[in-house]
């Protein structure tokens, strides 16, 4: 066990914890915009910044919340100058990059961040602040179809030749973990559409929702033992209701 | 580099470099560079604002606090040096649109010291708008309105007769 302050607060970790995970524990709020509990970390944002002060040195640096593995006695601050100033920069960045997404916004204005001059806002055509939240979930959950494409400003997240993709199986997971809704899902009679594919969802024949495409439940079941006819929370009722008949 | 080198072209052809190399990863570096490439192409070429300089320190600073990797870390040392080392120039090329190394298009004029020239006449040779005029063995002149202010004829001189000036100055 290490023992660390953050913000003052003593406690104890076990080594390799990261400071985000720490704070989270204590309550301590930092914020984040590539970071998504369900996924490896990534720290491309650059947001969570808090420094870290090492005590055999006697310096503080910055470094990154979401990545940072505690390795020794240190004292960790999320939200002096030093961190603010760091944050607001980054946040000015984003914020010339994508000023109509929300949470980019809400950061700004919690920040007091104040735009870049009209000369730094470059043309381009999506929202996308490339967090690559999309491409971890898809490693996670989907098919492994969405890459980082490109070097420098115009890196881009997109499907193999920038081609709807075959192995799409509109789980919509990468929509959905989007932080500012760059992915484009649409739902119609049955039928989702994203990344220029077009999937048909499979119906519950207990609630009468759509729950899932029959791409995402062919892969999750590709023996078809599992009865497609119901979504999981009715599958859940049905069971609760076998198990009653059986315990009467 | 000698006086001819214009310490703030040299830091905008890095940060044209180093846009270029960048992973684009991190946010910092990616929008950063961009940021600081633009704040560059302006001082370079008259169209810089008041106070870019100092933006552009700021963005430079922060770029190399902030980085994930190597090349943004020290992306931003070619900007900061020079404005560290040459000031003036930085302050030249904001406030006046002036490059006192004769680099920048359109930022300088320039004009024959007649105590010094010789009359040789290599710079009319060489000069591809055909702005220098004179006879040989006597002094020549710049027609600052034809002048490209390409820097050829600086180049050529072999005598240091031709300096650099401001424009509209005679």
């Amino acid at each position: 066990m290490i023992e660390i302050t953050i913000n003052g607060i003593k406690t104890e970790v076990l080594e390799d914890t990261k400071i985000l995970e720490v704070a989270k524990k204590l309550g301590i709020k930092i914020p984040t915009l590539c970071h998504h509990d369900a996924l490896p970390p990534d720290g491309n944002c650059r947001v969570c910044q808090v420094e870290v002060y090492d005590r055999e040195r006697g310096k503080g640096k910055l470094a990154i919340a979401c990545m940072y593995p505690i390795r020794k006695p240190v004292d960790i601050f999320t939200d002096n100058e030093k961190v603010r100033d760091a944050r607001k920069s980054v946040i000015k960045l984003h914020l010339n990059r994508c000023p109509q997404a929300k949470v980019i916004q809400e950061l700004a204005e919690e920040y007091g961040v104040e735009p870049l001059d009209e000369r730094f806002i470059e043309e381009h055509d999506d929202i996308c602040i490339r967090c690559g939240r999309c491409v971890r979930a898809c490693e996670a959950l989907g098919n492994n179809c969405l890459s980082f494409s490109g070097r420098g400003w115009n890196r881009e997240i997109v499907p193999p030749f920038n081609e709807p993709p075959e192995g799409c199986l509109g789980c919509a997971a990468c929509a959905e973990v989007c932080p500012t809704g760059a992915i484009k899902v649409t739902e119609e009679e049955g039928f989702r559409e994203i990344w220029g594919r077009k999937f048909r969802l499979a119906k519950c024949s207990r609630c009468n929702e759509y729950y899932a495409t029959e791409e995402y439940l062919k892969k999750l079941d590709p023996d078809e033992v599992i009865d497609i006819n119901l979504c999981p929370r009715c599958k859940k009722a049905e069971e609760a209701r076998r198990i009653g008949e059986l315990v009467k | 580099m000698d006086d001819h080198t214009c310490m703030v072209n040299v830091a905008s052809y890095f940060i044209d470099f180093l846009a270029e190399e960048c992973c684009g990863k991190c946010t910092p570096c990616r929008e950063g560079l961009k940021a600081m490439q633009k704040l560059l192409h302006g001082l370079t070429s008259g169209k810089a604002r008041s106070g870019d300089t100092l933006l552009l320190k700021d963005i430079a600073e922060h770029v190399k606090e902030t980085a994930l990797c190597g090349l943004g870390q020290t992306a931003a040392n070619p900007v900061l040096s020079t404005m560290k080392y040459f000031p003036e120039e930085y302050e030249e090329h904001e406030k006046e649109g002036f490059c006192r190394a004769g680099v920048c298009p359109e930022m300088y004029s320039l004009e024959i010291d007649p105590k010094l020239c010789t009359g040789c006449g290599a710079c009319a040779k060489i000069c591809p708008a055909e702005a220098i005029s004179g006879k040989i063995k006597e002094f020549h002149t710049i027609e600052k309105s034809s002048c490209i202010t390409c820097g050829s004829c600086i180049d050529t001189c072999r005598f240091k007769a031709i300096d650099v000036i401001r424009r509209g100055s005679k």
